[in-house]
């Protein structure tokens, strides 16, 4: 692991973190940097870095989040919070226990695309999203209630 | 008992063979189509198909309330989500967990998975055991092998341990030329007390070298 002189540090303090740089965690990652976040996003694929924007202006990074060593390069212990967005649920509640358990991150959110793995994150200060239920929702609003 | 094996392949196969017992309950869950044809026709018991992580599935199996659950699939965290689900939603009592990464065995042990097995880890112990006894004796040749430097360890089980060089009745085909006793060296005498730990570098001529290690590692 490459040492960080504490100026640097610094600059790694109070960021979010966004795993996973599909769909969702691309436009996560640049909504949040044009808002001024200090952000550090990783995928397992360097392609994936393609979907961010020309303005996107934070720290990327190539590896295998399950890897406890490569979370700690990416700065898990000092993140402020931690957005979990691959398309795999298991890794997904993997990475959001390491952070909650071993590395205690503020605030972690999480993408999961089956409502029945919310029970793994039950009193564990998780918070879920389901884009599936979102979706559904946003239909039933669309319809405006009709059947 | 009731044991519910999740995924793998040779391995999921060993351990039906093992347990399968009229005393146990097995549970056999595998998410490959052909993996789970061959355990059934192999084994001929019941297998489910379907991805054991996947809360509907074990909950159609029927792993309720089973004694262990054996998560044997390839990918790490698919495993570590099957072990959470059994545990935490299906009431099992206990979860042993395959791993590829070596590193992930803490890992999962501080995430509540309670016996956590990496094949590279035990290899890795096994051959760290190998080694060491290797150890014990390290040997080099002079003068075209004429005479033998045999460097040995001494135990506190062994027969010489805290005694006088002049009381052992060494073997005279050999001799203790110098003992490292950190952080010294010896040049011992008579009067030497042989300690354990001690390491002796032994002189002896080839033909003599093993009746002489034999003598010095003889326990009591």
């Amino acid at each position: 692991m490459k040492k960080v002189t504490p100026k640097k540090r610094s600059l790694f303090k109070n960021k979010t973190l966004i795993i996973g740089c599909g769909r969702l965690g691309s436009s996560m990652a640049n909504k949040c940097s044009l808002e001024g976040k200090n952000i550090i996003v990783v995928d397992k694929n360097p392609d994936a870095f393609d979907r961010l924007s020309d303005a996107f202006g934070g720290l990327t990074m190539v590896g295998d989040v399950t890897h406890l060593d490569f979370l700690q390069e990416a700065h898990i212990s000092t993140a402020k919070e931690i957005i979990i967005t691959t398309g795999d649920d298991n890794i997904n509640v993997f990475v959001a226990h390491i952070a909650r358990k071993i590395f205690d991150v503020p605030e972690i959110y999480v993408r999961l695309d089956s409502p029945e793995n919310e029970v793994l994150l039950k009193g564990l200060a998780i918070k879920a999203i389901f884009p599936f239920e979102l979706s559904y929702d946003k239909f039933n609003v669309l319809r405006g209630g009709r059947k | 008992m009731k044991i519910v094996i999740a995924g793998g392949y040779q391995a999921a196969d060993y351990i039906i063979k093992k347990f399968k017992s009229s005393s146990n309950k097995l549970v056999v869950i595998n998410e490959n189509r052909e993996v789970a044809q061959y355990l059934t026709k192999s084994n001929r018991i019941p297998v489910f198909y379907g991805e054991p992580y996947k809360y509907f599935v074990l909950d159609e199996a029927n792993v309720e309330d089973a004694d262990i659950f054996v998560a044997l699939s390839k990918v790490d965290t698919d495993n570590y989500v099957s072990c959470l689900l059994a545990k935490k939603v299906f009431n099992v009592k206990k979860c042993i967990c395959i791993v590829n990464n070596p590193k992930n065995v803490d890992v999962f042990r501080d995430l509540g998975i309670d016996s956590v097995v990496s094949s590279t880890q035990l290899l890795a112990t096994s051959v760290l055991n190998e080694s060491s006894l290797e150890n014990l004796i390290k040997t080099m040749s002079l003068e075209d092998e004429q005479i033998v430097l045999s460097e040995v360890v001494v135990k506190a089980t062994y027969d010489i341990a805290n005694k006088r060089i002049a009381d052992i009745n060494f073997p005279k085909t050999g001799n203790i030329s110098c003992i490292y006793r950190k952080p010294s060296v010896i040049i011992p005498n008579g009067s030497t007390i042989i300690l354990p730990k001690d390491k002796l570098l032994v002189v002896t001529t080839p033909a003599h070298q093993k009746e002489v290690l034999n003598f010095i590692q003889k326990d009591k």
